[in-house]
């Protein structure tokens, strides 16, 4: 009897490990995997940090103020990452897993319709993205397609993917600061 | 049996809200809930101030006690000024007078609208809360990633709301020539919305007013010009149109009382584009 219980306990767990791997495949993943997210992490940690160190804004509003520590984290993430160079976060290595994603997303069963969704927005031409460079303020959102951020790595709360032409950008949600770009992310269309 | 639904139809539609709202005083208790319902306006042109004038005067007759909006809140910029010239300037009244204002993110505003305290978002870019027995759902279908859809799926999963009520910025189902319809999105999000009995979803992103014919038992609305206008995108061979108005500026009024969701639809210039009732199926939950 104690035996069966055993056995089943086994089955439970191997299945709960096998889940949680399928569904964390790319974190559990040596190339690169690890890396992605400790310097996702890292960033995530400076952000933070940086917020938690900012004097309370000043404004007349409640709009002012918020806009006032919105600028202020800006300029204290760009100063912080002076030094952030494209490449960082999406080092070789989890470029080239990114790029795998992007082009098994592109060229299968969903790729006409991802295609369609970064086209349906407001499509706008906007200047190639550099590291620390602030996502244009007037410039509209790029949808990110919902079957494609179901292939990625999820993301905390303060970052998001975009797709600026055929560039994956890693981009701050609260200060629009671009932490890393991977060119060449998109394959061209057929 | 028709025709007696057809009779009871008949007679909400009969007492529901109109433009200057005589019949309302006559909907039944329980209090009703009622909201506002804009999209794309977010210009601070003449026209979204316009509308903004008519919206306060329909409360005279109209109570609404809070707006939805369906993104698109501020155009073009993210300083202070964008907030007070393409929000609180056109809404000063309302706001003045307590009325809630609750928004959705579109694909032209700063992610960081959710903290800004006037649009209620309480920090998220998605969220929930319930009024009477109607549970509302605010979605970022910009970024419509799996944490978001599994924590739709969770609040839905845990809703004990008569009435669910979804809104979003692009929409799942339009006749836009310019847009059209979001395929890919309602690929992800309509299997749920069926699934878990949401009744009613409001979109904008097209700058017209839209009412779908109900599909797959969902009514959906697009209600994207309150504020920009795109005269003449609505295509007229889509199939999909139940009433479309592509001329002018509107905004919607919404009034829910027990099974009943009754609808109105104004022009900038007050003129009545659509109006009807929705019923709640008997046990939809």
């Amino acid at each position: 009897m104690s035996r069966l219980v055993w056995v089943l306990a086994f089955a439970l767990i191997s299945a709960a490990a096998a889940t949680s791997f399928q569904s964390n495949s790319f974190v559990a993943a040596e190339d690169g995997g690890s890396i992605f997210v400790e310097r996702v992490a890292a960033f995530v940690r400076l952000h933070k940090g940086l917020d938690a160190a900012l004097p309370p804004p000043t404004g007349a509003t409640e709009a002012e103020r918020g806009v006032a520590r919105q600028r202020a984290l800006t300029s204290a993430l760009i100063a912080a990452r002076r030094d952030a160079r494209q490449g960082d976060v999406f080092t070789p290595v989890v470029a080239a897993r990114f790029r795998a994603i992007l082009r098994d997303a592109f060229t299968g069963p969903d790729g006409a319709n991802i295609r369609r969704t970064l086209k349906e927005g407001d499509p706008v031409t906007l200047p190639p993205m550099h590291v620390n460079d602030v996502y244009p303020e007037n410039a509209p959102l790029v949808t990110m397609p919902p079957t494609l951020l179901r292939r990625l790595p999820s993301l905390p709360m303060e970052l998001s993917y975009r797709i600026v032409g055929r560039e994956l950008v890693l981009k701050d949600v609260d200060t629009n600061v671009i932490v890393d770009v991977l060119p060449d992310a998109v394959p061209a269309a057929p | 049996m028709r025709a007696f639904r057809g009779l009871i139809l008949s007679a909400a539609v009969a007492a529901s809200v109109s433009l200057y709202g005589q019949q309302l005083a006559t909907l039944p208790s329980p209090v009703p809930v009622r909201f506002a319902v804009i999209g794309d306006m977010g210009t601070g042109k003449a026209a979204q101030y316009e509308v903004g004038a008519l919206m306060q005067k329909s409360r005279g007759t109209f109570p609404f006690d809070f707006v939805i909006t369906l993104g698109d809140n501020i155009y073009g910029g993210n300083s202070a000024k964008d907030y007070r010239n393409k929000f609180e300037l056109p809404y000063k009244t309302m706001l003045d007078s307590g009325v809630l204002f609750y928004a959705s993110l579109g694909n032209h505003d700063s992610p960081t609208q959710r903290d800004y305290k006037a649009f209620n978002m309480g920090g998220r870019q998605y969220y929930t809360y319930t009024k009477g027995r109607t549970q509302f759902f605010a979605l970022d279908s910009s970024y419509m990633s799996p944490e978001q859809l599994s924590w739709l799926v969770k609040e839905l999963q845990a809703s004990d709301a008569d009435w669910k009520v979804c809104y979003f910025h692009h929409p799942l189902y339009s006749s836009g020539a310019s847009h059209g319809s979001a395929v890919e999105l309602r690929l992800v999000l309509e299997p749920i919305l069926i699934k878990y009995g949401v009744q009613v979803v409001f979109a904008g992103h097209e700058h017209f007013y839209e009412r779908l014919k109900p599909q797959h038992g969902i009514s959906y609305f697009i209600a994207g010009g309150a504020g920009q206008l795109r005269k003449g995108d609505l295509k007229t061979n889509t199939g999909l149109t139940a009433l479309g108005y592509d001329r002018d500026r509107s905004f919607m009024i919404v009034a829910i009382v027990d099974d009943t969701l009754t609808f109105e639809t104004l022009s900038r210039t007050g003129q009545r584009v659509d109006a009807g009732v929705i019923a709640r199926h008997a046990g939809q939950r």
